[in-house]
């Protein structure tokens, strides 16, 4: 399999910047968060493009990826756990509506 | 299997060893599942002191025949408010994590379509995903009830995958791989290939319940069929549904409920393993057949439950699996540590087993919810 | 065997793609998930086979189904489709933002000159090898990791319960 290190790297880039695009653009909470784990995906996959291609016979890199992978999914339970709990608040969950601390 | 075609060139052998196991999955086990719904349906029947279907062949043979034809010609109703997108997807996401369940499962002495190197837990992933089925189903119809019903589904099938995934665990760590091959061929050997299964240890036989109890839950039936039942909630996630999407939620339910048979069958009760499996292929074929007739046990097993027990509760079943069934599968785990290290055979069974029955007699006097008072009895003067 | 490279590569950021431009957003919940599917695919094809098991068995067994519950509980009774608009005044930030970072990261890719290809014969770490990395050099990470999930569980509950009290 003779793909080049950077194609692995140009398409987690890519991703990355569609994450980035989708956390700063969207006005829904959710999909705020979406974006937000697109980036870890992207981030977790360079990681382990890395470890394919120079340091193969280690589990470090793979270490890192799991530990990596679960901080997301906590992180992603307590940010949806805060999504419900600020929709109680204010019944709904659009970022605009959410000025309390302007000004 | 590779010997025989050790003379073809190279891309022959890869489209082979690609084409074989996928027409043989595709062929056999919807089959199987033909046949089991009738099975199920005679069987529900003579538990019930009537007959089963016997009209359209003779005992009723062509009655799959005539199911499927009559659910492929039913219209097909969508809800005018539906997600149609959504909706149309649902029944083949319920379909796909069921067949891609029989990859890893070996139906002979290495007889397995993928063998891959974390095999056991590619078949947890993959029934996990099945979750999404489900509440799409539900979600689509645009029905309270039909979301009613779908919520109760996933807090079901999300509540039991821990204690199911944990009682393997105990079986992993017996094997030391998470290979459905090793874990089969870690069963072999012994008197007649019998006596190695881990059913026959006692973190085996507690491990085999609570798989069992996790995997009739996971594909909803038995005790377990709140989410599908036509007395609660109408019929749940798959109301909207008729016709030939009905028919396609039903095979990935009992697809999925014969492919965790066949895992549990490869992890407690031997596998392929038998008087008389070994290697070649006369031995193989007779691993074929064990397999088989420990399948077809498994689940005669689950239509038998299904037939004589009642259905728990909401609530009893929460609290069944969350204050019962995870801290058994986790003392269940202390006591596959406990079988590997004492070293001396007779006190490793006695510690094992002293272990496991003092902790459910303790949880199960934990858990327990009403203190019933002790039935009595009026008899007709 | 560079097509499956593509189709997967095709897969994955059309998921993403769809995920943050759809306006239903159960769509966009469905089109994560055939996001974290090219992703998985592609741990596959990079051999590393346990982290492709880990992330469908977490990202689409737990992420995706909290994000329906979230998307569940968070919408209005009669169940409308969410704002009208389906990116706001933002949407020239945001791409601006991404635009500029994907060039830089060109750039630099550009620039170095990476290693083509694996070196041949070497073997792929077995799940064995990770299951011991975890409790011999891991030990310490692995139990943190085991209390920030228990801390996690507990405070997703405890910020999402209702409060029962109200005036005392």
């Amino acid at each position: 399999m003779n793909i080049p290190l950077d194609h692995y790297l140009m398409l987690s880039a890519f991703l990355f910047a569609i994450g980035l695009c989708g956390a700063l653009a969207r006005k829904n909470a959710i999909i705020v968060l979406m974006g937000i784990e697109i980036m870890f995906n992207a981030g977790i996959l360079n990681l382990i493009v890395f470890w394919h291609y120079r340091y193969f016979a280690s589990v470090t890199a793979q270490m890192f990826a799991i530990f990596a992978i679960s901080i997301a999914a906590a992180e992603s339970a307590i940010g949806l756990a805060l999504v419900i709990a600020v929709y109680r608040h204010y019944k709904s969950v659009t970022l605009d509506e959410m000025t309390s601390l302007k000004g | 299997m590779r010997s025989w075609f050790a003379n073809a060139p190279d891309s022959i052998l890869l489209w082979v060893s690609i084409a074989v196991p996928i027409l043989f999955i595709v062929s056999v086990f919807p089959g199987i599942f033909a046949y089991t719904t009738l099975v199920e349906r005679k069987a529900l029947g003579r538990i019930q002191n009537r007959l089963g279907p016997n009209r359209v062949g003779r005992w009723g043979i062509l009655q799959p025949i005539a199911d499927g034809l009559k659910l492929l010609t039913k219209e097909d109703i969508v809800p005018r408010r539906a997600d149609a997108f959504v909706h149309f997807l649902a029944p083949v996401l319920a379909v796909i994590p069921s067949v891609l369940l029989f990859a890893v499962v070996p139906i002979g002495l290495g007889l397995v379509p993928v063998d891959l190197n974390i095999g056991i837990l590619f078949a947890f992933a993959i029934s996990t995903a099945s979750v999404l089925a489900l509440f799409m189903g539900g979600w689509a119809s645009r029905n309270k009830f039909s979301l009613l019903g779908a919520m109760r589904a996933v807090a079901q099938v999300v509540s039991y995958e821990v204690p199911m995934v944990l009682s393997a665990v105990a079986v992993v760590m017996a094997v030391g791989s998470l290979s459905t091959l090793a874990i089969a061929k870690a069963q072999s050997g012994g008197f007649l290939n019998v006596t190695r299964w881990f059913v026959f240890r006692p973190w085996g036989l507690v491990g085999f319940v609570l798989f069992t109890i996790g995997a009739m839950a996971e594909s909803a039936r038995t005790p377990f069929d709140i989410p599908e039942a036509e007395s609660e909630i109408i019929a749940g996630y798959h109301t909207e549904y008729s016709g030939f999407k009905f028919a396609l939620f039903q095979l990935g339910e009992y697809l999925a409920s014969i492919a965790m048979a066949g895992i549990t069958v490869t992890m407690f009760l031997g596998g392929y393993n038998g008087p008389g499996s070994g290697p070649g292929i006369f031995g193989g074929l007779i691993s074929m057949f064990w397999f088989f007739l420990k399948l077809a046990c498994m689940i005669v097993l689950n239509i038998w439950i299904r037939g004589t027990w009642p259905r728990v509760r909401v609530d009893q079943l929460m609290g069944f699996a969350w204050k019962l069934l995870l801290p058994m599968a986790i003392v269940n785990i202390i006591g596959v540590g406990f079988w590997h290290y004492i070293t001396i055979r007779p006190l490793a069974w006695v510690v094992t087993t002293l272990w496991l029955v003092i902790w459910f007699m303790v949880l199960t006097k934990l858990a327990a919810t009403e203190n019933v008072a002790p039935r009595t009895y009026r008899y007709a003067s | 065997m560079e097509l499956i490279f593509w189709i997967l590569s095709a897969i994955t950021v059309l998921g993403a793609i769809l995920a943050i431009t759809l306006r239903n957003l159960i769509h966009c919940v469905l089109s994560l998930i055939l996001f974290f599917l090219g992703i998985a695919g592609h741990y596959f094809l990079l051999r590393a086979d346990f982290i492709a098991a880990v992330q469908i068995l977490i990202y689409i067994g737990a992420v995706a189904v909290l994000m329906l519950f979230a998307i569940m509980l968070t919408r209005h009774v009669t169940g409308d489709e969410g704002p009208r608009e389906v990116l706001g005044g933002k949407w020239w930030a945001g791409m601006g933002t991404a635009v500029i970072i994907a060039g830089l990261l060109w750039a630099i890719i550009r620039k170095d000159s990476l290693a083509q290809t694996l070196p041949a014969g070497t073997a792929a770490t077995s799940v064995a090898e990770i299951g011991k990395a975890l409790v011999a050099n891991w030990v310490v990470p692995f139990e943190a990791m085991a209390v920030l999930l228990t801390a996690a569980l507990i405070g997703a509950v405890v910020i999402a319960l209702e409060e029962v009290i109200r005036k005392r």
